[in-house]
């Protein structure tokens, strides 16, 4: 079995973000990076699959992005993946979901992968389109948001998390793709004789140029931060006051008295 | 007539060579065992602890002969020290008999044992065997009557106990038959040199020589036989210890306090770290084993086992020798139990009280490296998360990097990464008093104190990283040396050559663990510093009275020996001090240490109440510490422990910068002079803050923020 982790290095969602010069992006200065909190339960995953197999599939853990992404990518060989691909892009932030998912898909063709593993999205963009389409553009069954992976010969039983705290579970063929969402896993901590052999595991550079073909179909029209809201207002007096008060802001401030 | 006697008298000079040859024996079968027991700690790894002879013979000679760490539990370990100086003494009377009767006087004619001098030596051996055995009876009286809990009574200390008591009693017997014979009648004025041979002798007075002789043989053959059983005993029993611990003296750990190994981690092909089996620690780790007597100092001392957790730094000690000598093959981290390796603070009261020098802290960080290095395994997922933290963002409470600096905003500090790099000394924050607002407060009051006193003090701002403590003392060596190394080349980077911390744990860090990957700085804690500033007159205070207790913390007191300075500071800001029962050495943890900062505390009951309700016994108002992780405890303690109005938790800083003078800041001169002895608690800095997101421009709300809530939950000790 051939398993691809496609994983992506996101900013510490703590840092202190500043819009970059061109106004549609953060700038990278100031920030800390890890790995995007998803892509780890989708390593680990792809990890205890390979350790429930006895060892036998090879997992390729791939990352689009500049440089730093390789750290991303030696922590996931760290937790137990076998080789990794580094698409080299400087200017990932300006490609679209559906760019991204044509490089991922670009690179897998003809590589013979039976399961894809991504996170449910990047806690940066959040589109949440990478692994669907990866799985469009491939022809493979989809799972999205993953909260349970069971596998047997060829089959993937896969809880699905839905709208309103209710779960589903689908089974589904290889090949396939599935989306992991938190609480699916815990992802491990390295060993450090799995840190030291991870040092030596290959990592394959490739330019993004090589695997993108498409243009964007979407583009970021301009980033700023949320307008700062106003405080909270405190009601006071006695409780009939209160409630002529509130009655008065429901009417002129909101539309909930409207349709009655 | 001369005093002096006969030697050999009744028994003649025929036993020597069945004695001899029985002594031969007994000697031998102690060499055996012990060689026995030398092959199990061989399977330890190699480890030079027979270098610098000049420092660890006197260590030796101190701690053997002045019994210096048995007397410092006075309780047993008066008892202990004048049964071993009564029992060294009769030893070396036995050795002037065999000097003078088997050497001297058959070769030379020479007879030391004669006059003025065997008088004396007849009292002092008398005496020395009476305050032998009144010792032992009172050692006795409180291991099988008084049973002071968790001392234990096994066979060994029946045996122990037993023989000894048996070989001062014949010994007597022996004496007291002879001087009945030989002086009571005879030579009465010498008899007197042996007041308790002389009072035994006189219970025989009635008897015939006849009977008397046959008695003679008797005792004398006994106490022969039981000496000769005691020295083969010694390996076989707990007696080893009258090898093992003064051997233990001499194998002391002669590095700075705390030093714990660093590991090579450039090293090719080596998969195996920290220790999971007794094999893998050196074999002075096992040899500590054997040095153990189980007198429970150490767990009575132990913060951990003093709150109902599971540990117990003797049992673990124990365990590795139970292990060593009879499973090897067996995980001694499954046996000692992982919540018992996580329960530990390092806190050292084991390692500082042990009569034996056992050395229990880096036993214990050992195998957690094992658990975190080679299993990824941490006590908590709150601990995972905040290890992480320290990697990702360089503190384990995951706020931005950048905003480490935040706190200097108004006040008069350099940061060097701005290019102020011409600066007195470097002030090392450290996390908690970089982005916890309580701990920030003891930073502003740090920066003050320096600018009261015209010293120029710089920091390093986002560029400083966790020192790397925490996580090195839960194991994570790899992290810890990954911080270690950012954080040495740019101190390096700036030409630092001092360094202040308000923080024991960064001081021990960057003071003796960064040694060993190339920090070459001084590295001050600032409760030395301000005292230098005030006994020089740099700084000077208004003298403010108040009542006080102090906490020594472990990383200063018992890891550093700073005890008097910040007493002295506080002194001089005109406190007056109510010292805790358990104070200095004995300091009683707050439970932070060790990493344990990071964790929650799950198992059995919080020991930050503990240390609080001991500071609350004394009756004043205000606890000081100097650390942050203390004062974090603290603060938690305090309202956790429903002490609030009684105790007011403060740093030593902070007592300091109120009373400036000049005065450097208003709110200082604003805040006023209060009558003692009723808490302060207008002011209180933020007293429940806690660490939270500042306000950045964009900040997404995310599982993470979710996440560092719960750590500053744990911090604060206040949440779920």
């Amino acid at each position: 079995m051939k398993i691809l982790v496609c994983i992506k290095q996101v900013p510490d969602m703590e840092s202190r973000f500043k819009l970059n010069s061109e106004g549609t992006w953060y700038d990278e200065s100031d920030l800390a990076f890890r790995m995007n909190e998803y892509d780890e339960y989708a390593v680990e995953q792809a990890v205890q699959l390979k350790e429930q197999l006895g060892g036998e599939p090879e997992i390729t853990v791939l990352s689009i992005g500049p440089d730093r992404v390789v750290e991303a990518l030696k922590k996931a060989l760290a937790m137990g993946a076998d080789r990794a691909v580094h698409v080299k892009d400087d200017k990932y932030y300006q490609k679209d979901p559906w760019q991204v998912a044509s490089v991922i898909a670009g690179h897998a063709a003809g590589q013979g992968y039976d399961l894809v593993f991504t996170g449910m999205q990047s806690q940066d963009r959040g589109s949440a389109q990478v692994g669907v389409t990866v799985a469009e553009l491939l022809g493979f069954g989809c799972a999205t948001t993953l909260v349970g992976f069971t596998y047997d010969a060829g089959v993937i039983m896969a809880k699905r998390e839905l709208e309103g705290g209710s779960k589903g579970v689908i089974k589904l063929k290889l090949p396939a793709v599935v989306t992991c969402q938190l609480g699916l896993n815990t992802p491990r901590y390295p060993t450090l004789p799995n840190i030291m052999k991870a040092k030596k595991k290959e990592i394959v550079v490739q330019a993004v140029s090589e695997l993108l073909k498409e243009a964007e179909v979407t583009g970021t029209g301009g980033m700023y931060p949320p307008a700062k809201r106003g405080g909270g207002i405190v009601i006071e007096g006695e409780v009939n006051d209160q409630l002529d008060k509130l009655m008065r802001i429901l009417k002129e401030k909101t539309t909930v008295l409207r349709a009655a | 007539m001369e005093a002096t006697r006969e030697i050999y008298w009744n028994v003649g000079h025929g036993v020597v060579l069945p004695m001899y040859l029985l002594t031969l024996v007994a000697v031998a079968a102690c060499c055996y065992g012990i060689y026995q027991r030398v092959e199990v700690y061989r399977q330890g790894k190699e480890l030079n602890r027979l270098d610098a002879l000049g420092e660890r013979i006197p260590f030796l000679l101190k701690n053997l002969f002045g019994q210096a760490k048995v007397l410092r539990v006075s309780g047993p370990g008066f008892p202990h020290g004048l049964f071993f100086w009564g029992f060294v003494t009769l030893f070396i009377g036995t050795l002037l008999v065999m000097l003078q009767a088997d050497l001297t006087q058959p070769l030379f004619n020479v007879v030391i044992l004669k006059g003025s001098f065997y008088r004396f030596y007849s009292l002092a051996l008398d005496l020395a065997g009476a305050a032998a055995f009144l010792m032992l009876l009172g050692l006795m009286l409180r291991r099988f009557v008084y049973r002071p809990e968790g001392l234990k009574i096994t066979r060994d200390d029946y045996l122990m106990h037993g023989l000894l008591t048996a070989i001062i009693f014949t010994g007597f017997l022996a004496e007291g038959v002879r001087i009945a014979v030989t002086e009571l009648r005879m030579n009465p004025e010498l008899a007197r040199w042996s007041p308790i041979g002389m009072f035994v002798a006189n219970q025989f007075s009635a008897q015939d020589e006849v009977s008397l002789r046959q008695l003679h043989t008797l005792w004398w053959w006994g106490h022969l036989l039981l000496v000769l059983g005691f020295i083969v005993s010694i390996p076989w029993s707990k007696f080893r210890h009258l090898i093992t611990t003064p051997a233990n003296y001499l194998f002391t750990d002669l590095r700075p306090k705390g030093s714990i190994a660093t590991i090579n981690l450039e090293e090719e092909g080596v998969e195996q770290f920290g220790v999971e089996k007794v094999s893998e620690f050196s074999w002075k780790d096992i040899f500590d084993a054997d040095a153990c007597t189980s007198c429970k100092r150490c767990q009575d001392r132990c913060p951990a086992h003093n709150t109902e957790k599971p540990l117990s730094p003797m049992k673990v000690v124990q365990q590795v020798g139970e292990l060593a000598f009879g499973n090897p093959d067996k995980s001694l981290i499954e046996t000692v139990g992982n919540d018992a390796l996580w329960s530990c603070t390092t806190c050292r009261a084991c390692q500082e009280i042990c009569p034996a020098d056992v050395e229990h802290v880096n036993k214990i960080i050992e195998m957690r490296r094992n658990l975190v290095l080679m299993q990824g395994e941490f006590p908590g997922e709150e601990v995972m998360v905040a290890v992480n933290n320290v990697e990702v963002n360089g503190n384990p409470f995951g706020l931005a990097y950048a905003g480490r600096g935040d706190w200097t905003e108004g006040l008069d500090v350099q940061i060097l990464s701005e290019g102020g790099a011409d600066v007195d000394v470097l002030y090392f924050v450290g996390c908690y008093a970089s982005f916890d607002k309580r701990n920030q407060e003891v930073a502003k009051s740090f920066v003050k104190i320096c600018n009261a006193a015209g010293i120029k003090v710089g920091i390093l701002g986002k560029e400083e990283k966790c020192c790397g403590e925490p996580v090195r003392k839960l194991g994570n060596e790899y992290l810890y040396q990954m911080a270690a190394q950012e954080n040495i080349e740019l101190i390096n980077g700036y030409g630092i050559k001092r360094i202040v911390t308000t923080c024991p744990h960064c001081m021990n860090t960057l003071g003796r663990d960064y040694l060993d990957l190339g920090l070459d700085a001084q590295v001050e804690h600032y409760t030395v510093f301000i005292d230098r500033l005030l006994k020089e007159g740099t700084l000077v205070l208004d003298e403010r009275q108040f009542d006080y207790t102090y906490h020594d913390s472990c990383y200063l007191g018992r890891y550093q020996d700073i005890i008097q300075q910040p007493r002295d500071i506080l002194h001089v800001a005109g406190g007056r001090i109510n010292e805790m029962q358990k104070s200095e050495k004995e300091s009683f943890c707050c439970g932070a240490g060790g990493g344990r900062i990071l964790a929650e505390e799950k198992l059995g009951n919080r020991i930050n109440v503990k240390r609080v309700h001991m500071a609350e016994a004394t009756g004043a108002p205000v606890l000081v510490s100097n650390c942050p992780f203390c004062l974090t405890m603290f603060e938690d303690g305090i309202k956790t422990g429903e002490c609030e109005g009684k105790l007011k938790a403060r740093d030593l800083a902070e007592i300091v910068v109120e009373r400036l003078q000049p005065a450097a800041d208003l709110s200082a001169v604003l805040d006023t002079f209060l009558p003692t002895g009723i808490p302060q608690v207008e002011e209180a800095p933020a007293a429940d803050a806690e660490p939270e997101a500042g306000a950045e421009p964009v900040s997404a709300e995310t599982e993470k923020a979710r996440e560092t809530t719960g750590i500053s939950g744990v911090n604060g000790k206040d949440a779920a």
